[in-house]
């Protein structure tokens, strides 16, 4: 009997991203190669692999990439090429179970198993306090360690370690191995001038820098003959004007490893240590394409993979389609949503949870905290059943009170399981203070727009009623009281104006919110009382616009409560469009002349405005706990009507309320 | 002709204006333990130059040094010599390009901390840490690295 495939409708429609490739021997069943591009920190502080790891692994495995690469693991019994503090090692045959599970695994979704080598260099020896580099040039960033420069005896250890870690892959299964400079670990910093300053054949020219490189491609080539090699390297490292390479010079390596046989170039951008973004929120989607199209240029006959900033199938489609890459390099959409290569393949792109490049997962790592992700609360607790989403025992009917992200987020976990929904919201459409926050953001409004239009489509295609321009006070619950059994309260945070209540003027202060959602407008010259990540927002928005702003904050600096991989993104902003910074900080008055402040010093400023928009501090919204307690059976609250915070919290807590309710 | 370090102490100026700025800035240095250090050299005079660091960030001309450190809560300024990143004593060196120089010359009396962050940011001062973030911590150098946007710099964005 003759079985026919069928194409499922996405697949039809992104038919390149779709086709099956090769590599080496082996037969890949979509340009869709997973990324090794997160350490995920789950593993063992002895470099075990954890049942959390390979629960998350499950899941990566049914992504439906045709290639997966696994996390990169470090290849030596010291930790020199340890980067981080829970990161996977694969230095000695002990570690082969765990490997060979998790190659069963992705081997079991059909995938084809390509298993990093990462030895992090300069950014490694997080247990020892020092690490290792071609020569010794200080840090630039305060985390890592001093470094000790490589003997010639040290390199071709090295190079072993590599070579049989290469090997103790196969052997547990995979069908490849990747080694990574990625960004700015050993490989890179043999390969950049910036860091290596040798005077003997490993350093100088390109073709010396270049020598370890060749040198790890030779060994594991022949540890390994029959099994592809992929090489990360950097198409720019940004690392220009701290002496690092050319982009030329870039291109020159990977001529070299092109000319060495290597099976695939992973093109990559950036350093940790490089002073411009590489795929944060404040870069376009598809802005480092070139560089691929370069290297695909050049290199015709060796398979290129890249995905820095390029979160969208259809985009890739069209790259695969235009020859810029032979495979879609993608790992953080996928942690937002794992399911986003079947929904394309569905046609279902609508229903994706975007990821929106705010690098929580990033945050956390350099934290050395498990990484997490703002838009998706299972990651990280997949081994956990209480994370997952069951048929609830009991079927309720939910009342939730507030459509923001928390509101939204429990409103759809919990009609997933089978409860009858039905969110509350006083504004005329979804997404609370986020779709105000969005409207002011400088970096990619439509990113967290983004969130807002998932929540409603999921709402729609769920079942979740939703029903806007209703205020949920007392009155209203009396109105409606028995028709639900339980109540979720999310709604959100306000500016607490009563805090200047008895100060001159504050019958004057505007609510930033207010301006952020559009409802009021403000002259030329304004003071922003706050300078976190709300005040900032409003305040980047109005002095871009034309405002003359002067952000007034308490505390001793702006943007404490911003996620750290964007404070410098805010604090930079806050520079390049010279908007006046006051700290340590307090509101005294307002009058005609404008706001008076009083300094940590005591010294009184008078700040000229036409308005003075307070921003902080801020209250939780918990005011209908305290109303509702006796009018419903189950009360619960979440976001930001409980403290204060930002989406991420929203996002994981409405998830919570959402799977337990 | 003038010499080299006659030209890098033309750069930096007269040093009782840094010393006005750094006293303008006591607030950031007051929890700062006695003796922190941190060093300004000229990326030119020193040898510190993009594309040539072969021979640049570890064989040097030994040049001035402007250091500053920090004594009983106080930040004071004066000039040392350089002579290369492995005999030099700070806990943090900015190495500052000639524009970054006449830049830092020209708003010394302004905000010059911003001024710095913003050289900083856009590659005209490079900086090399010779502590790691718990010993810098430690020292009380929290709020100057803020000021200065360095907690912020790098890790994958």
């Amino acid at each position: 009997m003759t079985t026919i495939a069928v194409k499922r409708p996405g697949e039809a429609k992104l038919k390149d991203l779709f086709k099956p490739g090769t590599v080496g021997k082996y037969t890949v069943k979509n340009r869709i190669k997973y990324g090794a591009c997160c350490v995920s920190n789950y593993n063992g502080r002895d470099g075990t692999i954890t049942p959390r790891e390979l629960a998350r692994v499950r899941v990566i495995a049914g992504t439906g990439c045709g290639l997966i690469t696994n996390q990169g693991a470090y290849p030596d019994p010291w930790g020199e090429g340890k980067a981080y503090f829970r990161q996977v090692a694969i230095h000695d045959d002990k570690f082969l179970p765990q490997f060979e599970m998790i190659a069963r695994y992705i081997h079991d979704a059909g995938a084809m198993a390509m298993q990093q080598i990462l030895h992090a260099g300069r950014y490694g020896g997080i247990d020892l306090g020092y690490c290792i580099q071609p020569s010794v040039v200080p840090q630039t960033l305060p985390h890592f360690r001093p470094p000790r420069e490589m003997t010639k005896e040290q390199i071709a250890v090295t190079v072993k370690q590599h070579a049989d870690a290469a090997r103790r892959a196969i052997r547990a299964g995979f069908d490849a191995t990747e080694i990574t400079s990625f960004m700015g670990y050993l490989l890179a910093n043999f390969n950049s001038r910036f860091t290596n300053q040798r005077t003997d054949e490993y350093g100088g020219s390109v073709q010396n820098r270049g020598r370890f490189m060749r040198e790890l491609i030779d060994a594991i080539k022949q540890a390994t003959p029959d099994n592809p090699l992929s090489v990360r390297l950097n198409g720019a490292e940004l690392m220009d004007k701290w002496g690092g390479n050319t982009q030329d010079e870039s291109f020159e390596l990977m001529q070299q490893a092109v000319d060495c046989g290597v099976d695939m170039i992973s093109v990559t951008v950036g350093w940790q240590e490089a002073p411009e973004s590489s795929f944060g929120r404040d870069v376009a989607p598809g802005y480092w394409n070139f560089l691929s199209e370069k290297a695909k240029k050049m290199f015709p006959n060796t398979l290129v993979a890249f995905g820095n900033r390029l979160p969208d199938p259809a985009m890739a489609d069209q790259c695969v389609r235009d020859n810029i890459f032979d495979y879609w390099e993608v790992c953080r959409p996928l942690l937002a949503d794992p399911e986003m290569i079947h929904k394309a393949a569905e046609d279902r792109m609508e229903e994706v949870r975007p990821c929106i490049g705010s690098l929580n997962c990033l945050s956390r790592l350099f934290r050395d905290l498990p990484y997490t992700c703002t838009m998706n609360p299972m990651l990280g607790h997949e081994v956990e059943p209480e994370y997952h989403v069951t048929e609830a025992t009991e079927k309720k009917r939910v009342m939730v009170i507030g459509a923001g992200p928390a509101g939204m987020e429990a409103a759809i976990t919990a009609r997933k399981r089978g409860h009858s929904v039905t969110v509350f919201d006083k504004a005329d459409k979804i997404g609370g203070n986020l779709a105000a926050y969005a409207a002011n953001d400088l970096a990619r409004p439509a990113d967290l727009q983004s969130v807002i239009d998932y929540y409603g489509v999921m709402a729609k295609k769920l079942g979740v009623e939703v029903r806007l321009n209703t205020e949920a006070n007392a009155k209203f619950m009396r109105s409606i009281l028995h028709e639900y059994d339980a109540c979720i309260v999310a709604a959100g945070a306000r500016t607490d104006l009563d805090s200047f209540k008895y100060m001159p003027g504050s019958e004057t202060l505007i609510d930033a919110l207010e301006v952020a959602h559009g409802k009021k407008t403000v002259g030329k010259r304004v003071v922003m009382i706050g300078g976190g990540m709300i005040g900032l927002t409003i305040s980047e928005f109005l002095q871009k616009a034309g405002h003359e702003v002067t952000v007034v904050e308490k505390d001793k600096r702006v943007g404490g409560d911003i996620m750290p991989t964007f404070k410098w993104r805010h604090t930079a902003w806050v520079d390049e469009l010279g908007i006046k910074t006051i700290c340590s900080a307090q509101l005294l008055k307002v009058t005609a002349d404008g706001a008076t402040v009083k300094t940590a010093k005591g010294e009184e400023i008078l700040i000229p405005c036409d308005n003075v928009i307070v921003s902080s501090p801020r209250r939780a919204n918990h005011d209908l706990f305290y109303e509702f307690q006796w009018m419903i059976d189950e009360l619960h609250g979440g976001g930001d009507a409980t403290v204060p915070r930002g989406l991420d919290a929203a996002i994981q807590e409405g998830y919570k309320l959402g799977v337990r309710i | 002709m003038t010499t080299v370090i006659e030209e890098t102490e033309q750069m930096f100026g007269d040093m009782s204006q840094w010393q006005s700025m750094l006293d303008r800035q006591r607030e950031l240095f007051v929890d700062m333990d006695s003796g922190a250090r941190l060093g300004f050299v000229s990326r030119e005079a020193s040898g510190i130059l993009p594309g040539k660091h072969r021979e640049g960030v570890q064989v040097v001309t030994e040049v001035p040094m402007m250091a500053w450190e920090v004594n009983d809560g106080a930040m004071s300024a004066r000039i040392e010599r350089f002579a290369g990143l492995s005999a030099t004593r700070v806990d943090i060196l900015l190495v500052a390009d000639r524009e970054a120089m006449d830049t830092m010359l020209a708003e010394l009396g302004g905000d010059m901390l911003r001024t710095i962050k913003r050289l900083i940011r856009r590659g005209n001062i490079m900086f090399f840490l010779f502590k790691n973030k718990t010993q810098l911590q430690d020292a009380g150098y929290e709020d100057f690295l803020e000021s200065l946007g360095l907690a912020f710099i790098g890790a994958c964005r």
